[in-house]
């Protein structure tokens, strides 16, 4: 308990890809107890316990927001037929999973298994806390994807950027009964975020998709007001709030991953994401998510629900109990 | 800003601000020179932990909660300047008596509960009853549903801000199967949660026109 640093320090493990170039790793540091009282994860588990030595970065490449259908390289290995995909290479960014790895062998084929993965800069596979941090420009969904197909269960826990400034995640999660779907966004730097989501339930063609400027779903996307819009220099025609379409394919889903420019996560919070029925944002919404906070790195190391007792591994989004009623 | 008032320390590394065992801990002191180093080039960035704040002049929020069960509510939240946020709920659904009522740290409830994290807790302390000093500011207590399974409650906070920097918007309220203890039951959840069992339904706090 005195050096949680010292002691958890040999426990790391750190595996950098071929491809890494050295200034990108990150020497990692945290607290072990954060795991072993999941009642009071908040006490330990707030980012400041993680110790970045990566140098400052000289240069960051900054990608218009496109709506382009080409897709992520990342994403080229992918079965899932993708409808939309950036075609630029997205921002890097710090993905935190927990994986139910029990034994050094699985922690060893977790890492084989997302060295082999597309723009993964950096892993590092703590065993004893079951955690996986990947440093990269993979999409969340191709990660996910490679974690699963070591056998082993996956988590997406927290995202962030190993940077000073501001760092936020936030989720918009579409619940159905028709339309299911997550959006995911990460503030990558001040100027740039990192949006990701994905849909089912979306009917065939094209949907236009916005940032709204409430998160009031009282009435459905018919309570969410206009398109989020605030005065930024430079930008004059487009809503900032407009992302523009998606295009579900015919089986009802439809993937994003890409960046928008001058998108602050924080403004978002609270906000709503809303999904059309044609191109056209003039008429109301068919489905809308409240824009909700989620962990960044290091902030959620939460395994076990005390209310109930559910773990991680068991918990989806779908865990409620049935009144009895 | 509360930012501003506090020590530079706590400002750079806002967790020792209230954690007493990290302040105990040698360790953590030398974690946060390197955070304290780059903050002053990154000033516009202001707390790191507590940027996520809500810019707009959000004074009024609402969350519509669901679940599986046919458990569905509405709850709207309103703040007069500097005042106390008064809380008003409709919660439809209910097995007649008390539901501990909690709002947590995150919105995200991709994962279920576990993704929206703890009890909203700023101030790091244990579990209790709204009225309590000692409280999570998410302890929202019980609501109570009729014999018709309806919650109407008005509660009124003053831990739950609708701006700031421990804002509530973007936060999950839930609604639970059982009875809040208030951290009173004697059992070994009652200090954290309350045992008050599964979640029933849960929304995340959106803003609103006022």
């Amino acid at each position: 308990m005195e050096f949680p640093l010292l002691r958890t320090a040999s426990s790391i493990t750190l595996a950098a890809t071929a491809a890494a170039p050295s200034s990108r790793l990150a020497t990692w540091a945290f607290s072990s107890s954060c795991f072993s009282h999941p009642s009071n994860s908040s006490l330990f588990s707030k980012t400041q316990n993680l110790l970045f030595s990566t140098p400052s970065r000289t240069t960051r490449h900054f990608h218009p927001f496109m709506g382009s259908t080409s897709r992520h390289p990342a994403a080229l290995h992918m079965e899932a037929p993708t409808s939309q995909q950036n075609d630029g290479v997205l921002p890097e960014l710090l993905t935190e999973f927990m994986v139910d790895m029990k034994c050094e062998g699985c922690a060893n084929a977790v890492k084989n298994k997302l060295q082999t993965v597309n723009g993964v800069t950096n892993i590092e596979v703590d065993l004893k806390n079951q955690v996986v941090r990947i440093l990269g420009t993979s999409s969340v969904k191709v990660l996910t994807e490679s974690l699963e197909q070591t056998g082993q269960k996956a988590r997406l826990i927290g995202q962030g950027v190993p940077e000073d400034f501001l760092i936020s995640a936030a989720v918009a999660e579409f619940k159905g009964p028709e339309i299911f779907g997550v959006v995911r966004f990460a503030q990558v730097s001040m100027e740039l975020a990192r949006i990701e989501a994905n849909f089912s339930g979306l009917s065939a063609g094209k949907h236009a998709w916005s940032i709204n400027e409430f998160g009031d779903l009282t009435r459905g996307a018919a309570s969410t007001g206009n398109l989020f819009n605030p005065k930024i220099e430079g930008i004059v025609n487009t809503p900032l709030g407009d992302l523009g379409t998606l295009e579900a394919d015919e089986k009802k889903e439809a993937i994003f991953t890409g960046v928008k420019q001058n998108l602050r996560v924080a403004d978002l919070i609270g906000r709503s994401v809303v999904l059309y029925q044609t191109e056209d944002t003039s008429e109301a919404g068919i489905e809308a998510a409240v824009i909700a906070r989620s962990a960044g790195v290091g902030e959620n190391y939460k395994k076990l629900c005390t209310c109930d007792g559910t773990i991680i591994w068991e918990s989806t989004s779908n865990d409620f109990v049935t009144a009895k009623f | 800003m509360q930012a501003s008032s506090v020590s530079t320390h706590a400002l750079l590394c806002p967790s020792l601000a209230y954690t007493h065992r990290n302040l105990q801990s040698s360790a953590f002191h030398g974690v946060s020179f390197r955070p304290a180093f780059r903050s002053f080039s990154h000033s516009s960035g202001g707390d790191r932990r507590r940027s996520l704040t809500v810019l707009a002049a959000a004074k009024k929020a609402v969350a519509v909660l669901k679940g599986n069960s046919n458990v569905e509510g509405v709850v709207t939240l309103t703040q007069e300047e500097g005042g106390p946020t008064t809380v008003n709920v409709r919660i439809t659904g209910l097995t007649p008596g008390l539901h501990g009522f909690h709002l947590h740290e995150y919105g995200d409830t991709t994962n279920g509960c576990i993704s929206t994290g703890p009890h909203f807790n700023p101030n790091n302390l244990t579990h209790g009853a709204p009225e309590d000093e000692i409280r999570h500011a998410g302890d929202l207590g019980n609501i109570i549903a009729n014999a018709d399974g309806v919650a109407e409650a008005t509660i009124v906070d003053n831990q739950i801000p609708l701006s700031g920097p421990n804002s509530v918007v973007g936060r999950a309220l839930v609604v639970h199967e059982l009875e809040d203890d208030l951290g009173k039951g004697g059992h070994e959840l009652s200090l954290s949660t309350g045992n008050a069992g599964g979640r029933l339904a849960c929304g995340v706090v959106g803003l609103t026109p006022v």
